[in-house]
């Protein structure tokens, strides 16, 4: 029994140091970013504790670059694509999980294999369809080929099949429509699922990279991450001191709004277990 | 004219048929019970008459008006839910402003109904309560109050105290029949306890299979059973029915075709005695309290009696049990349908 005990014990704690350790290199380069940024370029790649601490990279990083256009330009895609997955997601999600129609299946089906294929795959064809539209170099074309998200419907179908039949029944007899049994009973109570949603979508759609840089090739299209890219990359001289700066410029955003969320955070990601 | 007339109403999905040619007619301010046991179609009824179920064949008329197509909305009703159906999201006082909101009620009009309403189910203290911080009790209480708020002359009731306790559901049943009697509507109300439909009722509608078994008072379901299904389903313990010939009553039933018919008594009209009466054997003794079902047999026939105070029965004993003649109730045996042409003799 002891010796189990101990056992158990000597497991956790390897365990747990195995976690430590996979959790220090995982923030080793932010830590590294924030040491960068915050300190003369001598000190970028030299460790001294008392450095004098300084904010000019950030300075010279926002005048180098256009990150206010940058931002500006993430802002609008991760919310347009936002707003317009919800409704689109949301109608979707109510005609699966409460209506009979012919072919139901078929079309579930359908978004059940979006859900598997990666974005990545599609590239060429996306470029094909978005230059067909006239759309090449617009926010409008990084956004579009995500705005009717598998996952999304997905998820909002399975939260609208588990609210009781019995809600709907009840406000059918108070006279609702069909749309406001949607937006007065199945909208409000899904709205975990919103949150969560909404979260995973941002987070994905603020850090999504190649996509962008393929269908974009100009400042006011570009956002924050093919921008900082560009900005990083090596033709453009290394300096890592302001390249650390842009970075934390670039995910400051991202970085405080997950403080902030944090624990709605880890449980949308929990909740969207099959991303 | 009648609140609410079904006609020839039936349910049928795929093969099966879930009601069966159902018509009965409810008068204004009348509480009628549509009672059975589960799966005898009576929810189905009841949502028909709703609304959220399409009528498959037949017609429902409500206040004199053909409403067998017409949409829930329209058919000037309310309903309460055996799952109490309150919105999570809403506190109190949006729950039961929920469908004057719908439609679009004056908000004076909405602050007055509301102080009126809570005050008849005594909610005025929760009105900032959300559903999930109120008891099962208060939840009925406000699922109540969304349905008379509207003020509609009809509310349906779908088995809306089977998820309370046993004292709370006395109670409520008392508060539900004292707010119908006052604001005169008409509720029909769907159960499957006897004992809920027998105290309340004005009219009883007992279905079995997707049919009207018998519809009538709670005292005519009880003194005049029309089959033996309702015979066996109204009161605690069951009527008793017995068959005469293997009992070796045959000849004292009556003279004529003794082996056709099934009698009936209720345990209460049975009395244990030593002197004259049928012989029989106790085998076992439920104590309830204020009386004792006494479980009797003759032959091989179990037969339950209700008898006052406590009796206590450690081995079989020997009997004899006697009945006034009222209080036999004599059935067909091959349809089941009461027979009231045959002459009962004393025992």
């Amino acid at each position: 029994m002891i010796i189990n005990l101990q056992g158990r014990k000597f497991s956790i704690s390897l365990e747990s140091s195995a976690a430590y350790f996979l959790a220090f290199l995982w923030v080793l380069p932010l830590i590294y970013a924030l040491w960068a940024a915050f300190h003369p370029a001598e000190y970028a790649t030299r460790f001294e504790l008392f450095a004098p601490l300084t904010l000019d990279n950030f300075a010279t990083a926002w005048e180098q670059a256009p990150f206010a256009r940058y931002f500006l330009n993430t802002f609008l895609l991760v919310t347009s694509i936002l707003l317009v997955q919800f409704v689109l997601c949301t109608l979707a999600a109510y005609s699966f999980a409460r209506f009979e129609f012919p072919g139901k299946s078929i079309a579930f089906g359908l978004v059940l294999i979006q859900l598997m294929i990666m974005p990545e795959v599609l590239i060429v064809e996306n470029y094909t369809t978005m230059s067909n539209l006239g759309l090449v170099d617009s926010i409008l074309a990084i956004g579009l080929p995500y705005m009717a998200s598998a996952f999304g419907i997905f998820l909002l179908r399975q939260t609208f099949k588990t609210i009781p039949h019995e809600l709907e029944d009840a406000a059918k007899i108070e006279g609702c429509s069909l749309w406001q049994i949607l937006w007065k009973v199945y909208v409000p109570l899904a709205r975990p699922t919103y949150v969560a949603f909404g979260l995973v979508s941002i987070s994905y759609h603020w850090n999504n990279f190649l996509w962008p840089l393929v269908i974009t090739n100009s400042v006011t299209t570009r956002p924050l991450t093919v921008g900082l890219a560009i900005f990083g990359a090596p033709e453009s001289g290394v300096d890592w001191s302001i390249i650390t700066a842009g970075t934390l410029l670039a995910v400051a955003p991202l970085l405080v709004a997950f403080l902030l969320f944090q624990r709605q955070f880890v449980q949308s990601f929990m909740h969207a277990g099959i991303k | 004219m009648s609140a609410i007339e079904l006609q020839g109403v039936s349910k049928i999905w795929g093969e099966t048929t879930a009601v069966n040619n159902v018509s009965f007619s409810i008068d204004q301010g009348t509480f009628a019970v549509l009672l059975g046991p589960s799966g005898c179609g009576k929810s189905t009824s009841l949502r028909m008459i709703s609304g959220l179920e399409e009528i498959s064949k037949g017609s429902l008329f409500i206040g004199g008006e053909d409403a067998t197509i017409a949409s829930p909305a329209d058919r000037n009703l309310s309903m309460v839910f055996q799952n109490y159906a309150l919105f999570p999201h809403l506190n109190v006082e949006e729950n039961i402003l929920f469908g004057l909101k719908v439609r679009n009620t004056p908000k004076q009009l909405q602050k007055e109904r509301l102080k009126k309403v809570a005050e008849q189910v005594g909610l005025e203290q929760l009105l900032d309560r959300k559903p999930a911080q109120l008891s099962g009790g208060q939840r009925q209480r406000v699922a109540l109050a969304r349905a008379i708020i509207a003020e509609n002359p009809i509310c349906l009731m779908d088995e809306p105290l089977s998820n309370l306790d046993a004292k709370l559901r006395h109670i409520m049943r008392v508060e539900i029949r004292a707010l119908q009697q006052r604001l005169g509507m008409t509720v029909i109300y769907v159960t499957h306890d006897q004992a809920e439909a027998m105290s309340m009722a004005d009219k009883v509608i007992l279905m079995c299979d997707g049919k009207v078994e018998q519809e009538g008072t709670p005292e005519e379901l009880y003194n005049k059973p029309a089959t033996t299904f309702a015979a066996a389903f109204i009161g605690t313990p069951p009527m008793n029915l017995i068959d005469p010939v293997a009992c070796g009553l045959d000849k004292k039933i009556s003279q004529n075709q003794q082996d056709n018919f099934l009698i009936g008594i209720r345990p209460e009209d049975i009395v244990l005695s030593n002197e004259n009466g049928l012989k029989a054997e106790l085998i076992s003794a439920d104590y309830l309290g204020a009386d004792t079902v006494v479980t009797a047999k003759i032959q091989d026939q179990e037969i339950l009696v209700r008898t006052p105070g406590k009796v206590t029965i450690t081995k079989p004993t020997s009997t004899r049990l006697q009945w006034p003649v009222k209080s036999v109730h004599v059935f067909d045996k091959s349809t089941g349908k009461r027979n009231d042409n045959i002459e009962v003799l004393p025992i």
